[in-house]
C-alpha cells in the first residue's frame, strides 16, 4: 500500500538517506532497526510527508504522496522521536486540540479522545498536565496524539527510547495491539533488535543511511545460517584435545578459554557424536553442551562489523 | 481556527510566569515610576518643558481706544454717548500688557521664555533653531478684542500662534495659549452681561491643570499607557516565540499532518494576540485606575474611547505577532529570532516614547517614533485624555490601521507557504 522508491536526502550536501526503497503492505506490521544517525527518522519524515527527498517517489496506493500529501497525512498517525505536545497543556486538552483540529468535533471527538486515553491507559491522568507526567507517560500521550483520527498506518519513530520498562512494555502491547486487534499497518523504528523481533513481521536495517538488509526474521537469520555455533565446558582442557577437535572435518574455528570452548562449525555437519567420542577417548568429562541460535543482533554484526548501540 | 485561539489563550493562561509579567509587572512599574516621579513632577515639571517663543506685537496699541469708539459707533450703532462710556472702561483694560503679564508670570515663566522680537527677527531665529515658536499679536487686536467683549461677540481678530514643529511638548504650550485667549474673552463676556461697570479681568492661573478646556495629562496616566503598551509589545514577542517551541517540539509539525492549512495557524496567532493584548490592556488600566485613580470622574464616553483605543492597538500588536511569527518559522531559530525581536521592541519602545517621553529625543526620532504603533497609541491616548475629542484621533487611528494591514501583508508574505522547509 505505501511504497517508497529510491529515496535519498542530502542535508547540505551530507547524505543522510540514500537510495531507501521500503514497502509497507496492508496491515504489516514492518521494523526499521539501525544505530544512531543512521537516518531513521529522516526516512520517516520524508514517509510522512515532513521533509522533500532530495530524490525519489512515495507512492500511496500508486499515488504520489510528495505532490498530494494531503491523502497520507488522512490515513497517517506519526508518532514522532520527540515529544510533540504542549507541555502546558492537559493530557486532555492536548488530544482535544489535535483532534479538534482533525476535524473531529462533538461526541465523536469525546470518544475518540476516551479511546485514545485509554489505549494508552492514561485515562486516570488525562486532567494533568503534562510537563508533569513521567518521561514514559508523555510518551504514551505522544502516541494517543497520533491515534485520534484512527489511522490506517501508524508510524513510530523510536517510542520507547529512555523510559522506564513497564511503560515500555505497555507501549509495545499497545502498538501489538492496534496490528492485531485492529487491523492498523505499523511501520517501527528503534535501535532495540529485540522489540522489533517480538513486534515485526518484515524489518529493514538500516545503517549510514542505506538499507543494507531486509526481509523477514527467517531470512535475515538464513544469512548467518551457513554455520553452527558450540560452547562446551569441559571437566579438564589441553592443547592436545584442542588440535584434535581442529581437525575434525567441517570445523572452522575454534576458541578455548579455561575450560570452556566455542566451536562454529559447517551447518549441518554433524559432529556432536565426533566430539562425544573424542572427549571420551581423552578422558574429558563434557559437563554443559550448547548449541548457539544465532539472533537478529548477531545478524547486524555480522553485516556491519558493529553492534546496533556501541 | 476557534481550536487555535482556545490553544493559544489557554497556553497563555498556563504561563504563569509570563501572565505575571505581562499583568502584574506594568502595574507594578506604574505605581513605582509614579511615586518616584511623582517628586519631580510636581515640583520640576516646569523645568521639562522650555519653550522659546517669540511674541511679535504688531498692535498699535495707543490707537486701541479710538479705533474701538468707531467700532462701536459705526458697526454696533452705538450713540456717540454710550460708545465713550465704555471706552472709557475700556481704558482699565489692556489686553496686550494682560497678555504679557501672563506668560511672565512665575507659573508659566518656568516653561516658556519671552523673547519681545519684530516678525522678520522672529523667523529668521525660529529658522536657526533658536525659537520654537511665535505668538503674534496682529494688529488691531486690542480694540477688535475689547469689541468683541463688549458686544458678546467672538473676535475677528486673533492671537496667532505659529510652531516650529508639532511636538507633544509644543501642543501643551498651545493648551496654555488657547487656555488663555478663552478665559480672556470669556471674562470680558461674562463681565458685559453682568453690566459691571468696573471691568476687572482676572488672569486665568499657570500651569497644567487650570488652563485651556482639556484635561491634565498626569504623568502617572503616561506611565499607565507606556508601560502597558510596552509588555504588550513583549507580550507579542513571547507569542512568536512560543511558535519557535511549537516548532521545537515538532507540534508543528503534527499540526501539518492533520491536514490543517498553515494559514488557521497563523491567523490563530493573530486572533489570539488581539484578545490577549486587549485583555493586558486593560487589565493595566483598570487596575492603575483602581490603585492610583489616575483617571477621575471621566465620562463612560471616555472609557468607550480608550477601550476602541485598546482595540486597535491590539490590531496592531497582532500586524506585529504576524511578521514575528513568520520570521521564527522561517529563521527556525528560536533565539536569533528572539533576538531580533528583543532589538525591535526596544526600538519600538525607545522611540515610541514608552521609555522617557517622547519630548527628550531629538526632533528626527521624534518624528520617526510618531511612526511606530506604540508611539501612534501614545500619541491618541494623550490627546484623548485631554480633549475627548474624536477628530483628533482620526490621523493615529488611520496610520494605526495602515500599519495593521502593511505588517499583516509582510507576515503573510514572509510566512513559508509549504510549513517549514528544512
Ligand atoms: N535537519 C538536519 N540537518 C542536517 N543534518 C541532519 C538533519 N536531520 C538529520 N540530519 C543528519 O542526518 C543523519 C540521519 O539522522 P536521523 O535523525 O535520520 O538518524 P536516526 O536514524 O533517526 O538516528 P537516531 O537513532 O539517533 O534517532 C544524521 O547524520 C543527522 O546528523
Ligand atoms: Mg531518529
Amino acid at each position: 500500500m505505501l511504497e517508497a522508491i529510491h529515496l535519498s536526502k542530502n542535508f547540505k550536501g551530507k547524505k543522510a538517506v540514500q537510495d531507501v526503497n521500503l514497502y509497507l503492505g496492508h496491515g504489516e506490521s514492518v521494523g526499521l532497526i539501525g544505530p544512531n544517525g543512521a537516518g531513521k527518522s529522516t526516512t520517516i519524515s520524508m514517509i510522512s510527508s515532513l521533509i522533500k527527498p532530495t530524490s525519489g517517489e512515495i507512492k500511496l496506493n500508486g499515488v504520489n504522496t510528495i505532490t498530494k500529501p494531503g491523502e497520507i497525512r488522512k490515513i497517517l498517525g506519526v508518532v514522532p522521536q520527540e515529544l510533540a505536545l504542549y507541555q502546558e497543556l492537559s493530557a486532555y486538552e492536548n488530544l482535544h486540540f489535535f483532534g479538534s483540529i482533525y476535524k473531529m468535533q462533538g461526541k465523536e471527538l469525546k470518544d475518540s479522545i476516551e479511546q485514545a486515553l485509554e489505549i494508552v491507559g492514561l485515562t486516570d491522568r488525562q486532567k494533568d498536565l503534562v510537563k508533569t507526567f513521567s518521561g514514559g507517560m508523555k510518551r504514551r500521550v505522544n502516541i494517543a496524539a497520533a491515534l485520534l483520527h484512527r489511522p490506517e498506518i501508524l508510524i513510530l519513530d523510536e517510542p520507547t527510547v529512555g523510559i522506564d520498562p513497564q511503560s515500555r512494555n505497555h507501549i509495545l502491547e499497545t502498538v501489538r495491539m492496534l496490528n492485531e486487534k485492529e487491523g492498523t499497518t505499523i511501520l517501527y523504528t528503534s535501535h532495540y533488535m529485540e522489540e522489533v523481533e517480538q513486534l515485526c513481521d518484515r524489518l529493514y536495517i538500516m545503517d549510514h543511511g542505506e538499507i543494507i538488509a531486509a526481509g523477514t526474521k527467517a531470512e535475515l537469520l538464513s544469512i548467518l545460517s551457513t554455520e553452527d555455533t558450540f560452547k562446551l565446558e569441559l571437566s579438564k582442557l589441553d592443547g592436545n584435545f584442542i588440535e584434535r577437535v581442529r581437525a575434525i572435518e567441517g570445523i572452522r574455528k575454534v576458541e578455548a578459554f579455561q575450560l570452556q570452548m566455542k566451536i562454529i562449525a559447517k551447518k549441518g555437519s554433524n559432529l556432536i557424536s565426533e566430539l562425544v567420542h573424542l572427549a571420551d577417548q581423552q578422558h574429558i568429562q563434557i559437563i554443559n553442551f550448547q548449541t548457539e541460535t544465532p539472533s537478529l543482533e548477531d545478524v547486524f554484526l555480522h553485516l556491519t562489523g558493529r553492534t546496533l548501540r556501541d | 481556527m476557534r481550536s487555535f485561539i482556545k490553544k493559544d489563550i489557554l497556553m497563555f493562561w498556563r504561563d504563569r510566569k509570563e501572565l505575571i509579567t505581562v499583568l502584574v509587572l506594568p502595574v507594578l512599574l506604574v505605581f513605582i515610576l509614579n511615586f518616584a516621579f511623582a517628586g519631580l513632577f510636581n515640583h520640576d515639571k516646569k523645568s521639562t518643558i522650555d519653550l522659546q517663543l517669540a511674541v511679535v506685537n504688531q498692535d498699535k496699541e495707543a490707537e486701541a481706544l479710538e479705533q474701538l469708539n468707531k467700532k462701536l459707533m459705526n458697526e454696533a450703532s452705538l450713540e456717540e454717548q454710550e460708545a465713550t462710556a465704555l471706552v472709557e472702561q475700556a481704558q482699565h483694560i489692556q489686553p496686550v500688557p494682560l497678555l504679557f503679564d501672563f506668560l511672565e508670570n512665575k507659573d508659566i515663566k518656568n516653561l516658556v521664555t519671552v523673547h519681545r522680537l519684530k516678525e522678520a527677527e522672529a523667523v529668521d531665529k525660529i529658522k536657526e533653531g533658536d525659537l520654537d515658536a511665535i505668538l503674534i499679536i496682529p494688529d488691531g487686536f486690542t480694540a477688535e478684542s475689547l469689541y468683541a467683549a463688549f458686544v458678546g461677540k467672538t473676535p475677528t481678530v486673533k492671537l496667532q500662534y505659529k510652531l516650529e514643529q508639532q511636538t507633544n511638548n509644543s501642543s501643551a504650550l498651545n493648551n496654555i495659549i488657547q487656555g488663555f485667549m478663552y478665559q480672556l474673552n470669556y471674562q470680558f463676556a461674562i463681565q458685559t452681561i453682568a453690566g459691571a461697570k468696573e471691568v476687572e479681568v482676572t488672569l486665568p492661573e499657570g500651569g497644567f491643570e487650570e488652563i485651556g478646556t482639556g484635561e491634565t495629562f498626569t504623568m502617572s496616566q503616561y506611565f499607565t499607557i507606556t508601560m502597558g503598551a510596552l509588555f504588550a509589545l513583549f507580550m507579542v514577542a513571547t507569542a512568536a516565540t512560543k511558535t519557535g517551541i511549537e516548532i521545537r517540539q515538532q507540534v508543528f509539525n503534527r499540526i501539518l499532518l492533520t491536514n490543517s492549512h498553515p494559514m488557521q495557524f497563523f491567523i490563530g496567532k493573530m486572533v489570539s494576540t488581539i484578545c490577549l493584548v486587549f485583555l493586558q490592556i486593560i487589565f493595566v488600566i483598570i487596575v492603575s485606575n483602581l490603585i492610583l485613580n489616575i483617571f477621575p470622574d471621566r465620562s463612560m464616553t471616555f472609557w468607550i474611547g480608550i477601550a476602541a483605543m485598546a482595540v486597535l492597538f491590539s490590531f496592531a500588536m497582532s500586524g506585529l505577532a504576524a511578521v514575528f511569527t513568520a520570521i521564527i518559522l522561517r529563521m527556525n531559530n528560536i533565539d536569533a529570532s528572539n533576538g531580533i525581536f528583543m532589538l525591535v521592541i526596544l526600538l519600538f519602545g525607545i522611540i515610541g516614547g514608552n521609555f522617557v517621553p517622547i519630548q527628550m529625543l531629538p526632533d528626527w526620532l521624534q518624528q520617526i517614533g510618531e511612526w511606530t504603533p506604540n508611539g501612534l497609541y501614545l500619541v491618541m491616548f494623550t490627546d484623548w485624555i485631554q480633549f475627548e475629542e474624536l477628530s483628533s484621533l482620526a490621523k493615529p487611528s488611520m496610520l494605526l490601521i495602515g500599519f495593521v494591514i502593511l505588517s499583516t501583508m509582510a507576515g503573510l508574505a514572509l510566512f513559508p507557504k509549504r510549513g517549514i522547509t528544512k
